[in-house]
């Protein structure tokens, strides 16, 4: 690791904390709406008595309960089973970029809609990691900040996750602006699917993507470089571009629909509460809601 | 707009020509398209491919090629400097003659007659022409008129500018001489309309075109006023104009005060007019001058010497014993008046076969009824008759005098006697003889006395009682006879009777009883035939000055002599013997003069330099040009809706930051009345630098100086306003003079600056003019010189005069204390120009030589200013230091 990496990433380690901060503040007010699975289970919360049954150790019975009435009674705790969750986040040039109308980058949105969900996540007992090759997996309170840290350390990159790099059967969040070609992201859910995994994708846009408010010539360049494009008058234009745009997110939705995943878009002048909202309830009968 | 076209002139037509080089322009932006705006963008990949479909021709649009066009032209057009001409159009070729009348009939619109020379002048400075000056009076000097050669016309200015119109006629006659060694390309004339001298008109129209600049006014002269009886005859000559012309004539006192005004009415067609002034013998003995209200110059004023009122005073000494050293009854009388007056002596009928003023009958009775009569004709004519008592008259008492008499008189302490002989009372203050000082050790011991019925009532035709002993018997009375006067001194002329004679009360009071009577006309050459040399000279504006190095002493023979640069008008001699020398005395007639044949003539009120119009179209290209960016950036994109109101709001407020400065109710400071840019800015600089000097040295904290408008702006903030006057400032409107009397009226200080006085005179010529027509709109109070004894050169540092960047002039303060306003005079008026002396820059560096010069002159400008800034602020507060040497010798006692 070179001095230039290890400055950069002190450099996002500082910002770390407010994004942390942010974080654990919008899964606090989704943990709030979101109700328990009610299943007996491993765990430490009481959920019920029930009758001793032949079988029961003597150790399960409680003793103080039995004692109020003429039968033995079982304390049972609810179920608290963890599962892995994968999660991958574009971090792409184009993601660094916000126009006037956008409250952040898309990145930084990326980021915190990430560990938002990972918070609530750790918070209800699961394990996360991100989709990277020879990654750790977190869990447990102290999860979130090593997972914030790992993920600040990841190097960039334009691609979409490697459906290789996941385990089966694994619950996976995809979030990024799915601006990639189209032909990217059908491979990348094929792969994601024949795998198979169960994926929910999360397509955050700056609103001046979405609705190219810019009027007169302008000459528009991309982030990374590369060939720019001449448009004598954007008005002119806006129309075409918002139907291309709407054609793109269907023909993801398509995908999507048809792998059984799960979809949503985000645009980053909206409250990052309302996207984790739908992602948690959209999440919510595979892991969340099996707390 | 013809006649708008047509003096619309320009500097360098060449450029012009650039013109056509706009259609290349129009071709340029049009194959020109604007640069686009760059934007970075994610999802460029979805606009690609829709381009092509989009794509416009991307174009200037039409108006805004226009609009670009007409910056571009009107830069051109500014470039090649366009300028409006006011004045006639004297095309010629070859050097310019300026031929200026600069007499005393040139004073009446002299800042105008100097505009209209130096429009001349900008014109041939801008064709390039040389220019010769030709003034037609003689300089001060007493040098004859004088012809430059031709030279550029900057070097002209100078000369022009230090031009003052002279208090004698123009020379004509040697103008004429010197225009014939004159070869002009063409003639600019600033005419005074006057003269009768057709051969200078006939040269003047053989060098080339000329234009003829003249005023609308005709001159005004003040020709020899007559004095009969008490009222005063002001004659007034000009020459005839179309219209009947008003004007006032003003009778002033010693100290400049006005004490009558008559409107003398010209008829049109006419050429003299007449007024009478009526005026209280009194006063009229105290008139020094009568000046025309009209535009000032040596000709409005009329001097007026002690030979309109010349009182010579009779003494009869018929008893025989009038000479008798210290005993005489005359001797102390004669004594009292000899070195001021002319005194004849001899019997009655001798002394009254000459005009007398003044009869002075020392214990003399008389019956006669030859006397009676001649005495009853005396004072038929308006003559004086003081009368001592004596023994004689208090045995026959007769009926030429004021009260009735007791038959005895009246014996006051002696060796027979308890009672102390009395002394004087004070004079009541409505007597002749208020103000003098009534000495202690004057002692009445006899006296008459008149019958109480006489003194108390209105009897004996209203006797007035004018002295008073301590016991309140009457010394001195008076009662009016016909047109003339009686007054009687209850005692005796000699020391016989009291002390009075003894005293020098004696001979105040002979003196302000003979001031008193009318005065005659001198009918005799008596007078010495030396010359007399010149005691106060009247200047081109009629303002007196001292006299000039090359005025010489003028023999009394030639007092009607036509005024000349050795004999300018003004007072000749010293004291009684002063006489004055006017202008009109030698001036016979006034003739208007016809405009020189073949010239284009011109209103001297119509003239104005010429209107440089360049700035205007630069600044709408200007303008235009910021708008067309304003465009750009809204076609490209770049501007939008809140960025505009941003520039809007940017715009605004920098604006209205500059309309008011800083709220003036919120800090102390410093204030000028704006005038022109020029003097604006010596303004602002002199109180910057008098603030910044002020904060240094005291307490005092003022702010930024203002600029205020009086009518306009509340004055009401600032505790001094700095008024500095030009030569051409308009007389101040009603709401302009309100507002400024009202600023005065409530205890504001208006320091008012003519910039022309002491060392610095010259410098702004007309001023003291300007500031005598404006001061008739402001409630300007009665005015006395500024001495060290004032609260002014009190109140910071102790000072004894006065300077700015001039010294030596007069500074002039309100006279009379006025409690209401805690006696801080309203007005001050000099000239020192002090706003120049307190000038700095922002580094703190004097911008202006002091002249003579010197750091201590300049210190002291300094330590004025603050006195006055101390004086605005504390008004009277150090008014005790004045009293100081009072305090002291009281607390001594």
């Amino acid at each position: 690791m070179n001095a230039a990496t290890l400055t950069r990433a002190e450099s996002l380690a500082a910002t770390l904390p407010p994004l942390l901060v942010a974080a654990e503040r919008v899964a606090n007010t989704v943990a709030q709406g979101v109700h328990g699975r009610r299943r007996v289970g491993q765990g430490d919360s009481f959920w019920q008595f029930r009758a001793a049954q032949p079988g029961d150790s003597a150790r399960e019975i409680d003793w103080r309960q039995s004692a109020r009435a003429d039968r033995l009674y079982v304390r049972q705790t609810e179920w608290e089973a963890a599962q892995t969750i994968c999660l991958w986040r574009d971090c792409g040039a184009r993601m660094r970029w916000r126009s006037p109308l956008g409250a952040e980058t898309k990145q930084a949105r990326a980021d915190v809609l990430l560990l938002a969900l990972a918070a609530l996540l750790l918070r209800a007992g699961e394990r996360v990691r991100l989709v990277a090759p020879g990654l750790p997996e977190f869990s447990g309170r102290a999860g979130l900040a090593r997972l914030a840290a790992t993920l600040a350390a990841t190097p960039d990159s334009e691609t979409m996750p490697d459906a290789a790099l996941l385990p089966r059967y694994a619950n996976v969040v995809l979030v990024g602006d799915m601006l990639a070609p189209m032909e990217e992201i059908a491979a990348c859910l094929s792969g994601l699917a024949a795998r198979p995994v169960q994926a929910h994708l999360v397509q955050v846009l700056d609103p001046a993507e979405q609705s190219l408010p810019y009027e007169g010539r302008v000459l528009f360049a991309p982030i990374a470089g590369g060939p720019t494009e001449l448009v004598a008058n954007v008005a002119e234009l806006r129309p075409a571009y918002v139907a291309r745009l709407a054609a793109q997110r269907a023909a993801i939705g398509d995908l999507c629909a048809g792998a059984g995943f799960g979809f949503q878009t985000h645009a980053t002048d909206a409250p990052a509460t309302a996207a984790l909202m739908a992602l948690a309830a959209a999440m919510a009968p595979d892991a969340v809601a099996r707390r | 707009m013809m006649a708008l076209l047509a003096t619309l002139h320009f500097a360098q037509p060449a450029l012009l020509l650039a013109l056509v080089l706009l259609p290349i322009l129009w071709w340029l932006l049009r194959v020109t398209p604007p640069a686009p705006r760059r934007q970075e963008f994610p999802a460029i990949r979805l606009l690609r491919g829709l381009v092509a479909v989009a794509q416009t021709a991307a174009r200037t649009p039409l108006w805004l090629l226009a609009l670009r066009l007409l910056a571009a032209a009107l830069v051109i057009v500014a470039l090649a400097g366009p300028t409006l001409r006011r004045g006639a159009a004297d095309e010629g070729k070859g050097p310019l003659l300026i031929v200026l009348d600069d007499g005393w009939t040139a004073a009446a619109a002299w800042p105008s007659r100097l505009a209209a020379a130096e429009s001349a002048l900008d014109r041939a400075a801008t064709a390039g022409r040389e220019v010769a000056l030709l003034t037609t009076a003689a300089g001060e000097d007493a040098s004859p008129p004088t012809l430059t050669v031709p030279m550029p016309a900057s070097e002209v200015r100078p000369r022009l500018a230090a031009l003052r119109p002279k208090p004698w006629p123009s020379d004509r006659a040697l103008a004429t001489d010197l225009l014939s060694k004159a070869e002009p390309g063409s003639v600019v004339y600033v005419s005074d309309g006057v003269g009768d001298d057709p051969a200078f008109r006939h040269a003047l129209a053989h060098l080339g075109p000329v234009v003829e600049i003249r005023a609308a006014d005709a001159p005004m002269l003040l020709t020899a006023p007559s004095l009969d009886a008490g009222t005063l005859t002001a004659h007034l000559r000009s020459t005839p104009t179309a219209l009947p012309r008003d004007v006032a004539v003003l009778a002033q006192g010693n100290d400049g005060h006005s004490l009558a005004r008559a409107v003398l009415h010209l008829e049109a067609g006419a050429s003299e007019a007449t007024a009478t002034l009526d005026l209280p013998p009194e006063l009229a003995n105290t008139l020094s001058r009568l000046v025309l209200e009209a535009a000032p110059s040596a000709g409005a004023v009329w001097l007026l010497d002690e030979t309109n009122r010349r009182r010579p005073v009779g003494l009869l000494t018929e008893g025989g014993a009038g000479d008798a050293p210290l005993i005489g009854p005359l001797y102390y009388v004669r004594r009292a008046l000899d070195p001021g007056a002319e005194l004849r002596e001899g019997d009655l009928a001798t002394l009254l076969s000459r005009d007398l003023s003044v009869l002075i009958l020392a214990d003399v009775v008389v019956n006669d009824p030859v006397q009676v009569k001649l005495l009853d004709d005396f004072l038929a004519k308006g003559g004086t008759l003081i009368r001592f008592a004596g023994p004689n008259l208090a045995a026959h008492p007769d009926a030429l005098l004021p009260v009735s008499l007791l038959e005895t008189d009246r014996q006051l302490g002696g060796a027979m006697s308890w009672a102390q002989p009395p002394t004087l009372a004070a004079f009541e203050p409505q007597t002749p003889f208020a103000g003098l000082t009534v000495p202690k050790d004057v002692r009445v011991t006899r006296q008459v006395l008149a019958t109480p019925a006489s003194v108390l009532g209105s009897s004996k035709e209203g006797a007035k009682i004018w002295a008073t002993l301590a016991d309140g018997t009457p010394l001195v009375t008076e009662a009016t006879r016909k047109a003339g006067r009686i007054v009687l001194f209850h005692v005796t002329a000699n020391a016989d009777w009291s002390d009075l004679p003894l005293s020098g009360l004696f001979v105040d009071m002979l003196h302000r009883l003979v001031g008193l009577a009318h005065g005659i006309t001198a009918e005799d050459a008596e007078q010495a035939t030396q010359p007399l040399p010149p005691t106060q000279l009247l200047d081109g504006f009629g303002q007196l000055t001292a006299p000039t190095a090359a005025a010489l002493a003028l023999p009394p023979a030639d007092l009607a002599s036509l005024a000349s640069p050795r004999h300018p008008p003004g007072f000749y001699g010293q004291g009684a013997a002063r006489r004055a020398h006017n202008l009109g005395a030698g001036i016979a007639r006034l003739v208007a003069a016809p405009a020189v044949e073949g010239a284009s003539v011109q209103s001297l009120a119509g003239v104005s330099r010429d209107a440089d119009l360049s700035p205007w179209p630069m600044a709408a290209a200007v303008a235009l040009l910021a708008l067309d960016l304003l465009i750009s950036l809204a076609l490209r994109g770049l501007l939008r809706r809140a960025d505009v109101a941003v520039l809007l709001l940017l715009s605004l407020s920098s604006a209205h930051a500059q309309a008011p400065s800083d709220n003036p109710a919120l800090a102390t400071r410093l204030a000028y009345i704006s005038t022109d840019a020029a003097r604006d800015a010596v303004a602002l600089a002199g109180l910057q630098g008098l603030s910044d000097y002020v904060n240094r040295r005291t307490n005092a904290a003022l702010a930024t100086p203002n600029a205020v408008h009086p009518g306009r702006d509340e004055l009401g903030f600032y505790p001094l306003l700095y008024w500095p006057i030009g030569a051409l400032d308009p007389t101040p409107d009603a709401a302009w003079a309100k507002a400024l009397n009202d600023y005065m009226d409530n205890g504001g200080i208006v320091l008012i600056d003519t910039r022309d006085s002491g060392s610095g005179e010259g410098f702004a010529p007309g001023t003291a003019a300007a500031l005598e027509r404006i001061g008739r709109v402001l409630g300007v109070p009665k005015l006395t010189p500024l001495t060290s004894a004032h609260v002014l050169a009190r109140s910071f540092y102790l000072l004894h005069d006065f300077p700015g960047r001039f010294d030596g002039g007069t500074v002039w303060v309100q006279r009379d204390e006025d409690r209401t306003n805690d006696s801080v005079s309203p007005v001050i008026i000099g000239g020192n120009d002090w706003a120049a002396a307190w000038a700095t820059d922002a580094v703190g560096r004097n911008l202006y030589a002091t002249i003579p010069g010197g750091v201590r002159q300049r210190v002291l400008a300094y330590r004025f200013g603050v006195n006055l800034v101390m004086y605005a602020l504390t008004g009277n507060y150090k008014g005790d230091q004045v009293h100081v040497p009072a305090l002291l010798e009281r607390l001594g006692q």
